[in-house]
């Protein structure tokens, strides 16, 4: 295995980390999913073809590490707790924070599929044909999933705004 | 014309061939509702990816590097671990299991594990912090707004009182304490998070103190979209709430309800 195919994928470990927040519902859990993901792809490196994209590949084991290994399991009651979402707005910085929080508390009450355009799309940038191919699905598919997941992001934030009036 | 909420949601991702993309702005001059469609699309877009572009910054866990060997892979980097994790090499590593009882049983321990942050904070003298974050202010006003007490770090002064005093809604008052979020972290005790100039922090209230695990000095604000003007709460003090947080904010009935009965619980 050559040292080159480490040091790539060394360098992706940021974004394949942020990706495993946004679809997993607990950073232990994420981190966990990628380091499964790395200790994959470097027993399959002859799967990989040198010259495609090592990050599409990668965030696609990312994905399956998920949904094969962790998603069962997963913690997800800890971060339900009976929740009780701030009011006021005391400062911006507190607005902020409170806006980050309430982003990701929406995003885990979406559907897998969801969570997993808008990890790609939106938390990731990645462009739409690349991210229909980290989920193995045609360019259509992705782009109404995308709107779907939006329309139920934007419906689960509006409600807490309309909580807070 | 009119486009559908897929195509506009293309267009505000910067996804649609030109020549559509022409035909979409000219909607939007021509008719608000397709411009204001356009603008949720990219607010909420710019809103989720802010939400997550904080990971990219933090350290990358060592466990997590393509060139760590596996058995040490399988345990946390920081402490031996006494459950039986990483005995039969790679066939271990990707179980699970044991890497949940290997944290399970670092749980366990007596001694709480503290965040590197907040071993940081700790190590860091508070005279060097002082004059490096800017309180010079306070010498002036009386005390200090930070204290010692056996190697944990404690509110004090004006900045004890605004802790247990003043809620976040409240106007801000002429000291520099400006209050945000209150919650309960996970053992039960009430926090409380503050910038103080452009130092930001938590303090959880225990044994009738105000602790401050995590402290750090504010960014610059940047130029981009989602920072206001000002400084704005370090990303290691978000993530060490992050962590340490029990369910959600308290709102403001429950904060001032916690204030009025003395900020109880915790240990």
């Amino acid at each position: 295995m050559s040292n080159s195919l480490e040091n790539d994928i060394a360098a992706l470990l940021p974004r394949l980390r942020r990706f495993a927040r946004s679809i997993t519902f607990h950073r232990e859990d994420a981190d966990d999913v990628v380091q499964i993901a790395v200790e994959r792809a470097l027993t399959r490196s002859a799967q990989w073809e040198p010259g495609s994209r090592l990050d599409s590949w990668m965030f696609r084991i990312v994905k399956n590490a998920w949904i094969d290994e962790v998603r069962a399991r997963a913690r997800r009651d800890q971060l339900f707790a009976p929740e009780e979402e701030g009011e006021h707005v005391g400062d911006d910085r507190a607005e902020a924070q409170q806006q980050r929080m309430a982003i990701e508390q929406a995003l885990r009450r979406l559907s897998e599929e969801h969570r997993m355009v808008v990890g790609l799309v939106l938390v990731d940038g990645m462009p739409y044909k690349e991210a229909a191919e980290v989920l193995d699905i045609p360019m259509g598919t992705l782009t109404s999933r995308l709107a779907r997941a939006r329309e139920a992001l934007q419906a689960l934030l509006s409600d807490r705004t309309r909580n807070k009036e | 014309m009119s486009f559908s909420d897929e195509t506009l949601m293309a267009y505000a991702d910067g996804e649609l061939e030109p020549a559509l993309a022409a035909r979409v702005e000219e909607a939007m001059r021509a008719d608000p509702r397709v411009e204001e469609a356009v603008r949720r699309h990219r607010a909420l877009r710019a809103d989720v990816f802010a939400a997550f572009a904080g990971v990219l910054d933090e350290p990358v866990p060592e466990r997590l590097q393509p060139g760590a060997a596996p058995a040490t892979a399988a345990e946390p980097a920081t402490k031996p671990v006494s459950a039986p994790v990483a005995g039969a090499g790679a066939a271990t590593v990707h179980s699970l299991e044991a890497r949940r009882a290997a944290r399970q049983a670092q749980a366990a321990r007596p001694e709480p594990v503290r965040p590197r942050w907040g071993a940081l904070a700790a190590s860091l003298a508070v005279g060097v912090l002082a004059g490096a974050l800017g309180w010079q202010a306070f010498d002036n006003a009386g005390q200090a707004p930070f204290g010692r007490r056996g190697g944990a770090m404690v509110a004090q002064g004006e900045l004890a009182d605004a802790l247990s005093q003043r809620l976040a809604a409240e106007p801000a008052q002429a000291d520099a304490v400006r209050l945000g979020v209150s919650f309960r972290d996970r053992d039960g005790a009430y926090c409380r998070s503050f910038m103080l100039g452009t130092t930001g922090g938590f303090a959880c209230r225990q044994g009738g103190e105000w602790r401050i695990p995590v402290m750090a000095q504010a960014e610059q604000a940047q130029a981009g979209a989602y920072r206001q003007a000002g400084s704005a709460m370090p990303a290691a003090v978000l993530d060490a709430i992050d962590q340490r947080i029990a369910g959600g904010t308290l709102d403001a009935p429950a904060e001032r309800a916690a204030r009025d009965r003395g900020w109880p619980g915790g240990k």
